[in-house]
């Protein structure tokens, strides 16, 4: 239903402009080389690609038109880039081409004033009279790296992964590419939303929602306009894909003075949020949270709630532990048996812990850690495990990580999450466990986040 | 906000109890039977309890006209010019609270919560959008943080959940049937072994209604 946006055969640029730093100019190069930054994960579009500006004959090598009604191939997709004013005239040009969708990246509608709002309403008609479907305006663009279509001014194209993310701010999007490049996650599409005249975020959901490449949904949401339609479409995705939203504006800011008891404990943040939880939505908390509970859920099972810990460092598994408290995860006692069959493993150190969290002392090598996963996770009630390690002289990150991907193999249902807790030492061992879909997280609460996301995806699935 | 009789007439339809009420002029005073609670009702008098307009111990004759004498003088103070007065039963059992907003994006939003300072201070509310099955019904109720009182702690006594639930399911009805209705508060909702009474009703209508 969106296809002609997600997976084009031919790209125009209206506005495309000779003067670099302009959002045409990004655009265009974006198209060609895949990225205005350079990055390995740019990826040239390899379809056609129509540059729109009458003042100029070409543009990045590419032949230049005066307007879309002088291109002679069919064009699926049109990203506009020109002032507001000049935009409803494109957009009659692009009706009479027959353009299936539009992408407005213009700025100035119904964000800055009322005769912003009335060309919107005029647009809106027009398109809807030609059939062409709308993203912004006042948007940055999207990307989807499968079809190599970077259709934005963002910094360059995200890597390639499974979080659909939605975005109604589009520096955002900015910034969560150039941090993606850094750390583990990629992407199967980013959009910008913009002012949502056509396409809205509960379009793009359910559109992520039957998308082959998408595992889990990002949204960052500033405010919806049909709630009702939101919820139903929602319930339906969050049964087959994992949501998380970040929703902005928790201030208390346009509640009556004099209103009743009620209006004044149901605040515009608790109302966002309490629909969410009926639409087994995830809600983030900040921006990393956006993110990391995407990641979890696109990598590990969903399950039921009893954890256990085990760590190298006693101070650590306490701070975790105390997090899971926070969080409602339950830490599952070991039983007798599993403290026997530690116990006669030959691999534990005199003074372990024998309890959760089991502490594994800091001399902890790797084949201690191997038999304390294997033990643990073989009692019936343990469903998920939280490896803690810290670095001490004689750890092994490596070989540790190896018996941890190769425990999650021997249990498929029995989510692990890790916190190596390092930087330097650790990064490389950080990266096995994540191309091997075990989330490692800096700090203990984040691990324990995840794991919250985890069982809270059970709970609403199994309801 | 709706005055009593159009308050009570909606409760009626949607099948809620409430005590038995009955108005009154100072002249002529009718046999009650005490202890008995007496309130006014005026639709100038939004907070009737912060007014001083609430009267929850009524033994005798003469607390009555004590009380008449006080609301004379407030009423007189505050400019409150069309009033009436009413005695309510008194109802014994648990405080609870109930609410209805109508949202702009997502409309009518059921609250629910224990009465008093659980509520005002606490702040300890379960919220949902309706309109309310009985299952999101149990959900709410499970999800509040005081929900050992419900199950009886100390001086409380055990609360009758299924009674809990036909107020919510009540409530979403109207909230989704009556739109000219903006936001609704039963403060308080007292439940013991034989009802839920709406012990105190406010409706606030929508601007344009």
């Amino acid at each position: 239903m969106l296809d002609a946006f997600f997976n084009p055969k031919s790209v125009a640029v209206v506005g495309a402009s000779r003067r670099e730093n302009s959002a045409g100019h990004g655009i265009l190069k974006s198209l060609v080389k895949g990225g205005v930054f350079e990055s390995e994960t740019n990826l040239p579009f390899k379809k056609k690609i129509f540059p729109v500006n009458p003042k100029t004959n070409s543009l990045l090598g590419l032949k230049c038109y005066k307007s879309v009604l002088n291109i002679k191939e069919k064009i699926d997709l049109v990203v506009i880039a020109v002032p507001a004013k000049i935009v409803p005239g494109i957009m009659k040009e692009c009706s009479q081409k027959k353009i299936k969708a539009a992408v407005i990246i213009s700025a100035g509608f119904s964000e800055i004033s009322l005769d912003g709002k009335l060309a919107e309403q005029e647009i809106h008609d027009m398109a809807k009279k030609a059939g062409i479907r709308i993203l912004g305006p006042n948007c940055l663009g999207l990307m989807r790296p499968s079809s190599k279509l970077n259709a934005s001014f963002g910094p360059c194209m995200p890597p390639k992964g499974n979080i659909a993310f939605f975005s109604q701010s589009g520096a955002l999007i900015d910034s969560v590419i150039d941090w993606s490049l850094d750390k583990e996650y990629g992407f199967s599409s980013v959009v910008s939303i913009g002012n949502s005249l056509d396409v809205d975020i509960t379009e793009l959901i359910e559109w992520a929602g039957q998308d082959k490449e998408t595992k889990a949904i990002s949204v960052y949401m500033e405010g919806l306009k049909d709630g009702k339609k939101f919820m139903e479409i929602a319930k339906k995705v969050s049964k087959k894909k994992p949501i998380t939203i970040l929703k902005s504006g928790r201030g208390k800011t346009g509640i009556k003075a004099v209103s009743s008891h009620t209006g004044n404990l149901a605040g515009s943040y608790e109302i966002y949020k309490t629909a969410f939880k009926q639409c087994g939505i995830h809600v983030a908390d900040n921006v990393d949270d956006l993110f990391e509970i995407s990641h979890v859920l696109s990598m590990q099972p969903p399950t039921e709630n009893g954890v256990v810990i085990i760590t190298n460092g006693g101070g650590a598994g306490i701070i975790c532990s105390d997090h899971c408290d926070d969080f409602g995860i339950n830490l599952v006692s070991l039983s007798k048996t599993t403290i026997k069959n530690l116990d006669e493993s030959g691999k534990m150190h005199y003074a372990y812990s024998k309890s959760n969290p089991l502490d594994l002392i800091g001399d902890a090598l790797s084949d201690r850690y191997e038999a304390a996963i294997n033990t643990v996770l073989k009692q019936k009630d343990v469903h998920g495990l939280i490896v803690i390690q810290t670095l001490q002289t004689m750890t092994e990150p490596m070989l540790d990580a190896k018996a941890i991907v190769k425990a999650r193999k021997k249990y498929p249902h029995k989510p692990i999450v890790t916190s190596y807790m390092g930087g330097k030492f650790t990064k490389k061992s950080v990266k096995f466990l994540e191309e091997n879909h075990v989330p490692d997280f800096n700090v203990p609460y984040k691990a324990a986040r995840a794991m919250r996301a985890l069982i809270s995806r059970k709970e609403f699935l199994s309801k | 906000m709706l005055n009593q009789k159009k308050a009570l007439a909606l409760l009626e339809k949607y099948n809620f109890s409430y005590p038995s009420t009955t108005f009154f002029t100072e002249q002529r005073i009718p046999k009650i039977k005490y202890p008995t609670i007496l309130k006014v009702d005026s639709s100038d008098a939004v907070h009737k309890s912060d007014l001083g307009l609430v009267f929850t111990d009524i033994n005798n004759a003469k607390d009555v006209k004590d009380a008449v004498k006080q609301i004379k003088k407030v009423v007189e103070k505050e400019g409150i010019e069309d009033y009436k007065m009413f005695f309510q039963e008194k109802i014994d059992g648990t405080e609870l609270i109930f609410g209805m907003k109508r949202d702009a994006v997502f409309g009518p939003v059921i609250v629910f919560g224990l009465g008093g300072i659980f509520v005002e201070i606490v702040k300890d509310v379960a919220m949902r959008i309706a309109p309310l099955t009985r299952k999101d019904c149990l959900e709410m109720i499970d999800s509040i943080k005081g929900k050992k009182l419900l199950e009886g702690y100390r001086n409380s006594k055990k609360v009758h959940i299924p009674f809990i639930i036909d107020v919510m399911l009540n409530l979403s009805r109207l909230s989704m049937n009556e739109n000219h209705i903006n936001e609704i508060d039963f403060n308080p909702v007292i439940v013991n072994e034989e009802k839920a009474y709406v012990v105190d009703a406010r409706f606030l209508e929508s601007e344009n209604a």
